[in-house]
C-alpha cells in the first residue's frame, strides 16, 4: 500500500482532532465531564485544530465529514462512560500522532506534530485521573 | 554581580552533565561499525539520557511512597525497555552500543533530593528534556523506521511527563504543544 501524503496525513489528523473537539463540546454540554477538565481539554483540541489547519492553508477536504459518531450519544451517558470513550478516541489519536510524526516527508512538521502527540498522551493521563485511577503509566 | 542558575537551569544541567559523562570521558566511543550519518550517534545520546533518567528514577523513588512511588517505578520500569530498544537499534545499524555507567556515578551529578516534592521537581525537569530530545530525533533521524521507533518512544515520555505533573499536583497537559508549536 502506498504511503499517505503529507496532506492525506494532516487531513487525517485534522479529522481526528475535530472528533475530539466535538467530543468534549458535546461532554461540556451534557454535564458528561468535569467541567475545568472537560474546558481544558476542548481548549487545547482547538489549538490543534487551528494549528493544523494553518498548517494545511485552507486546503483540507471537509474534514468536519463524518464527526459524531454513534457511539458518542451513548457515552454521552455519564461522566465514566465518557471518560472511556475519551481515552479510546485520544489514544488513537496518539497513535495517529506517532505514526504521522515519523513519516511526515516535511522534517519541519516532525517536531511539532510530535509536540502534539505528547499533549495527547498527557490528556490520557487526565482523563484517567479523572476516571479514579491513581496508576497513570499503562 | 555573577550570573545565578534558575533550579530548572541547575537541574537540567545536571542531567545533561551525567548523560555526557556516560557517553564521553573516560568511555570507550560507541563504536567504529555504524556509517556516519546513520544515526547511531545520535541513538548513543539517547541512550546516555535514558540511562541518566533510570539513575535519576531510582533515587527519585527512594523519596517517595504510596501511588507517587509506584508511578515513578512503573516509568523507570519503561525507560529500561526504552534503553533496550536504543540498544536494539544502535545495533541494527552495525554498532555497539556504549557501555553506561555505575547508578551511583550518575547519582553524582544530580541535585541534592531531601523530600517528595525535591524528587518529582527533579522528576519533571529531566522527563522535560526527554520529550525535546526525542522530538528532536525525530527531526534528524534518518530512516522511517528509526524515527518510528523514537516516536513510540516519545509517546511515552509524554505519557510519563503527564503523570508526573499529575503527581505533583499539575494539570496533565502543560498546554496545546508540549514543547514548540506548528
Amino acid at each position: 500500500m502506498a504511503q499517505p501524503s503529507d496532506r492525506e496525513l494532516l487531513e487525517d489528523l485534522l479529522a481526528r482532532e475535530h472528533r475530539l473537539l466535538s467530543a468534549y463540546e458535546a461532554a461540556l454540554r451534557r454535564d458528561a465531564i468535569d467541567p475545568a477538565l472537560g474546558a481544558m481539554l476542548r481548549d487545547h483540541e482547538r489549538e490543534h485544530v487551528r494549528a493544523l489547519e494553518q498548517t494545511l492553508a485552507g486546503r483540507a477536504r471537509n474534514p468536519r465529514a463524518g464527526v459524531a459518531p454513534p457511539e458518542l450519544n451513548a457515552a454521552l451517558e455519564s461522566r465514566e462512560s465518557f471518560g472511556r470513550y475519551a481515552i479510546g478516541l485520544e489514544d488513537d489519536a496518539v497513535a495517529a500522532y506517532t505514526e504521522a510524526a515519523a513519516s511526515i516527508g516535511r522534517p519541519g512538521l516532525r517536531q511539532p506534530l510530535g509536540s502534539i502527540m505528547c499533549c495527547g498522551a498527557a490528556h490520557v493521563v487526565a482523563l484517567r485521573q479523572s476516571l479514579g485511577s491513581r496508576s497513570f503509566v499503562p | 554581580m555573577a550570573p545565578s542558575l534558575t533550579r530548572r537551569e541547575a537541574l537540567g544541567g545536571a542531567l545533561a552533565a551525567a548523560a555526557l559523562a556516560s557517553c564521553g570521558g573516560g568511555d570507550p566511543p560507541p563504536s567504529t561499525g555504524p556509517k556516519p550519518g546513520s544515526g547511531a550517534a545520535l541513538l548513543g545520546s539517547l541512550l546516555a539520557l535514558e540511562r541518566a533518567a533510570i539513575a535519576a528514577f531510582g533515587d527519585c523513588a527512594e523519596h517517595l511512597d504510596g501511588h507517587a512511588r509506584e508511578n515513578v517505578h512503573a516509568i523507570e520500569a519503561q525507560e529500561r525497555g526504552h534503553a533496550r530498544r536504543l540498544e536494539g537499534m544502535i545495533r541494527g545499524l552495525g554498532g555497539e552500543p556504549p557501555p553506561g555507567r555505575a547508578a551511583e556515578e550518575y547519582a553524582r551529578s544530580f541535585p541534592r533530593i531531601e523530600n517528595a516534592a525535591d524528587a518529582l521537581s527533579f522528576a519533571e525537569d529531566l522527563k522535560e528534556r526527554e520529550v525535546r530530545a526525542y522530538l528532536e530525533a525525530l527531526t534528524e533521524l534518518p530512516s522511517l523506521e528509526l524515527r518510528t521507533q523514537a516516536s513510540r518512544i516519545c509517546a511515552d515520555e509524554g505519557t510519563h511527563l503527564g503523570a508526573i505533573r499529575v503527581l505533583r499536583g499539575l494539570p496533565a497537559a502543560q498546554g496545546p504543544f508540549v514543547t514548540g508549536a506548528l
